[in-house]
């Protein structure tokens, strides 16, 4: 089956009702984007299709064919990181972090949608699980990329894309 | 010789040996070169540090990160001592020499009340006690990250360690520059002397190798650059990107994946199996059985070249299930049980003071209440995995652990290897809370490495089995009588508990060499309610420890987890029935305790304790100490529609020396949603030996809409830092069912919470 993901095209052997999830982390080594409940109940293999924020330890290769997969390790690079993973270093965020990459891909989906998000916004689109609990860091780092966005609008009077490539080579 | 001769000659020596063990100074942790590993270009200079040809430092790390910053915090101490900056600082994985071993978490299972050690000088008996087990631990030097103790543990060896090896290098640079030592400043890893000369570590450590300086101290507090200030962790770049890896992340050339299904009923095996429509499956290799392993319950693997092809085999096995020949499980019996020994058995008295008996028969008043707190899974968001080689009588395992060494040992035991053939790589963990002092997945690794002809393979379980075959904090059930007298003031204050011990269940399967002929009592099953600080004139505290055959573990604060509950819910019951505001009644108690007040005091000014709040809602209070630390929080909550609401929470922690603000900031934030999940949703049941709640949905979590605004606030210490990573987990129930008692008038005496 042919997939797109990170912009690249990529061949899976895997059966079609595999998850998307299983063939990102075992066949393709992207281990970025993990597992943890396999039931899209906590959000920690969240990737993004086509731009929205989806679960994909539920999501059936063969409903991504063709479409445009992003994960975690498309965001940014330590180098040139996405605002969100700035913000996320900012405010000094994981503590496991093995919840986070999911976290910063649910986060990412939301900005692209509603680039200054409210608390209720917030609530309504971060329902992705953390056991150590980084909650209200996740809060103040959404706000924080969220004001970084404003600032650069301002510099460049441009309207960025929060999903790194997002539009570029994908 | 005749026997009795040889006898008393055999028991001479033994006891000259013993003396002669005692009185030679306690083992040094300063460790030799050789331990740490051989890396080109790099200088090691004790068993903790190296010197790198371009000056940056190595640290040999023995303790597990699992979110709670130690990689950083013990960056920190080492950065301090040798004057490097942060980045300079790289970290390496530590050997198995006693030195790495962890004194301080073996010390805190002494059971002696905190309040006796709060002073300048403690009791006699307490110091002897803790020179005889610190000089028998720092022999065993078991390596385990847990109880909350790695910078106590660490504090004092490795600023030492970092602290001899500055010296080395400053008296190399000395002598190379014919200058007193003590005239060479070192700034961002630069040695400089006032001549001109100046050199980075790097150029001094083939010189310095070798010396070990005497009578080194660590820096003096006023000296210090980096101990107390936030600094950004270490680990957390690699955390955004995606890039850092845990157990499940490990990937070698042809590595297989197994799945794991265990028997439903806990401490079960089976019968008969059928693998044909598994093995039918493509990808599929193999179907293993799985013995039962550190204290596990039996199963099978499948193995397959993904997880997902192998979670699909193992479903698909036919399997006839075999109840444990002990009796199914059942926690509605189990409760009764307890119930039972609480009130016919005595129990062990963890302690004693003043004469209850006497107080209870003068009593004007006496208030009784029975509290319960139930069976609780860890849930790390990182299942249970390990990933292992078997190839040439040798095993390699890579594994999110807290306790390598035991681990090496599990997979020594099931491959039939010495131990020195077991090579251990920790990850970074997915979560711990416990749960990772357990080694049973690191048997079934094993156990399907070596039916994979050398090839590597990645067990890990389904949220599913992580939930059903967990080793649960233990029900247990506490009894709480006080005595009032005519003017309301408490007289006295009986407690008794029930409830599985722990630790000596743990030892016997994961180090059974350690494991006794009968359990001793076990300070985790009182802690929280033996050692309160409350003056009251007459107390008794026992606990009657059960063994109900639930697999037992250490959950993030261990006994205080649900003994605080108890015991500060029923300090609340006791002030009202006192009539006494919350704080006032602690407060009049703690006149003796004058730290734990000065905590309790913090929280309650920042919270603004007994002012005016939004309509509907109202304030809560704990106080607890656990691990060395003492934490207060005011919660403040809200009843919306039938549910519980918590919408901010105050935390004033005193845990000695902070070495990262930050990173106690980030653990009360922590323990606060750990213990608000707990407090609010978690329970497991067992029916018919199975565990009912499975995944998420029925096992459920704080989200982040239904997160609390957490502060924290920080007492100002000089004393020996103390734990951070649980302390601030036990208070987090009482100080919400304490608010929720204000705003419906109903005590909560079980969790979880139900309004």
């Amino acid at each position: 089956m042919q997939l797109n993901i990170n912009g690249q095209n990529r061949t899976s052997t895997a059966a079609p009702d595999t998850p998307l999830l299983w063939v990102l982390r075992d066949e393709l080594n992207l281990t970025g984007t993990k597992f943890g409940c396999g039931v899209a109940a906590c959000g920690a293999c969240t990737v993004h299709v086509n731009g929205q924020a989806v679960r994909s330890c539920v999501m059936p290769i063969s409903a991504v064919a063709q479409q445009k997969v992003q994960t975690i390790e498309s965001l940014g690079t330590p180098e040139q990181l996405h605002p969100l993973q700035a913000a996320w270093i900012a405010e000094q965020v994981p503590q496991c972090g093995y919840c986070q990459s999911g976290m910063l891909m649910a986060a990412a989906a939301l900005l692209d949608k509603t680039p200054h998000p409210s608390d209720a916004d917030i609530d309504a689109a971060m329902t992705n699980l953390c056991r150590c609990g980084t909650y209200q860091r996740v809060r103040a780092a959404i706000h924080r990329a969220a004001n970084t966005n404003t600032n650069t609008n301002t510099n460049t009077n441009n309207k960025p894309s929060l999903t790194a490539q997002k539009g570029g080579a994908a | 010789m005749k026997r009795r001769t040889w006898l008393l000659s055999a028991l001479g020596a033994t006891g000259a040996l013993v003396v002669g063990w005692g009185v030679m100074p306690a083992r040094s942790r300063l460790g030799s070169p050789e331990l740490m590993l051989k890396t080109g270009g790099d200088v090691a200079l004790n068993g903790w540090i190296k010197i790198a040809k371009d000056g940056s430092v190595v640290l040999a790390m023995p303790r597990s990160e699992m979110g709670q910053g130690v990689h950083t915090a013990l960056a920190m101490l080492v950065a301090e001592e040798l004057d490097v900056p942060m980045r300079s600082v790289r970290l390496e994985p530590a050997g198995a020499d006693s030195i790495y071993g962890n004194v301080a978490m073996l010390m805190a299972s002494l059971p002696f009340h905190p309040l006796d050690s709060e002073g300048e000088h403690k009791p006699l008996k307490i110091k002897m006690s803790e020179w005889i087990v610190g000089k028998i631990v720092r022999e065993l030097g078991i390596n385990a990250t847990g109880g909350s103790s790695t910078i106590t543990d660490l504090w004092e060896p490795l600023r030492l360690a970092a602290a001899t090896a500055r010296a080395s290098l400053l008296q190399a640079a000395a002598l190379s520059w014919q200058v007193p030592a003590n005239e060479i400043t070192v700034v961002n890893g630069v040695m400089q002397h006032a001549s001109g000369k100046s050199a980075h570590y790097g150029d001094m450590s083939a010189a310095a190798a070798g010396s070990t300086p005497k009578g080194v101290k660590p820096k003096a507090q006023q000296n210090w650059q980096l101990i107390g200030r936030a600094t950004p962790r270490s680990d957390i770049p690699a955390k955004v990107t995606g890039q850092a890896p845990f157990g499940m992340d490990i990937r070698l050339p042809g590595l297989l994946f197994a799945a794991v299904r265990m028997c439903p009923m806990l401490g079960g095996s089976f019968d008969a199996m059928n693998t044909q429509a598994a093995l039918a499956l493509p990808g599929v290799t193999q179907v293993v059985r799985l013995d039962a392993w550190g204290g596990g319950t039996a199963g099978l693997a499948a193995i397959g070249r993904t997880t997902w092809q192998a979670r699909q085999a193992v479903q698909a096995v036919q399997v006839q299930w075999q109840a444990p020949k002990t009796g199914a499980l059942d926690t509605a019996q189990i409760q009764a049980a307890l119930l039972n020994s609480l009130n016919t058995e005595s129990g062990f008295t963890f302690h004693e003071q003043g004469v209850p008996t006497q107080a209870e028969k003068a009593a004007a008043k006496r208030i009784d209440a029975l509290y319960q707190a139930p069976y609780l899974a860890h849930a790390t968001m990182e299942p249970m995995n390990c990933t292992a080689q078997v190839k040439d009588g040798r095993v390699e395992i890579w594994v999110p652990t807290q306790v390598p060494q035991m681990a090496r040992a599990m997979a020594a035991k099931v491959a039939g290897v010495k131990e020195d053939q077991v090579t251990v790589h920790v990850t970074l963990l997915g979560g711990g809370f416990g749960r990772r002092l357990e080694v049973d997945f690191v048997g079934q690794a094993v156990q399907v490495a070596m039916a994979c002809a050398g090839a590597p393979v990645q067990l890990s379980w389904s949220r599913e089995e992580d939930t059903t075959h967990d080793f649960y904090r233990p029900m247990h059930l506490a009894k709480f009588q006080a005595s009032l007298d005519a003017q309301g003031t408490v007289t006295s204050l009986r407690i008794k508990s029930a409830g599985d011990a722990i630790t000596p269940r743990w030892l016997a399967r994961t180090m059974p060499a350690l494991s006794g002929p009968v359990d001793m009592p076990d300070k985790t099953t009182a802690e929280g309610l033996f050692d309160l600080p409350y003056g009251f004139a007459s107390q008794h505290m026992s606990h009657v420890a059960t063994q109900s055959g639930v697999p037992v573990g250490f959950w993030r604060s261990v006994g205080h987890s649900h003994n605080a509950f108890f015991s500060e819910s029923f300090m609340d019951e006791m002030a009202a029935a006192s009539q006494q505001d919350p704080l006032a009644f602690r407060l009049g108690w703690l006149k003796e305790a004058p730290r734990y007040a000065a905590v309790l005091k913090l929280a309650a000014d920042k919270a603004g304790w007994g002012q005016a709040l939004p309509a509907g809602h109202a304030q809560g209070l704990a106080l607890h100490e656990s691990f060395g630390s003492i934490v207060a929080q005011v919660a403040q909550v809200s009843v919306v529609n039938g549910e519980i609401k918590v919408h901010r929470v105050v935390c004033a922690i005193d845990c000695g020396t902070v070495v990262n603000p930050d990173t106690v900031a980030q653990q009360m934030e922590s323990s606060v949603i750990y213990g608000l999940s707990a407090a609010l949703f978690g329970q497991i049941d067992i029916v018919g030996g199975v565990v009912q709640q499975s995944n998420f949905p029925s096992y459920p979590m704080v989200t982040l809409s239904q997160a609390p605004k957490v502060e924290t606030h920080i007492v100002p210490s000089t004393r020996h830092p103390a734990g951070v990573g649980e302390p601030a987990v036990p208070p987090l129930a009482p100080a919400v069912a304490n608010a929720l008692f204000v705003l419906t008038g109903k005590r909560q005496r079980a969790l979880p919470l139900v309004v």
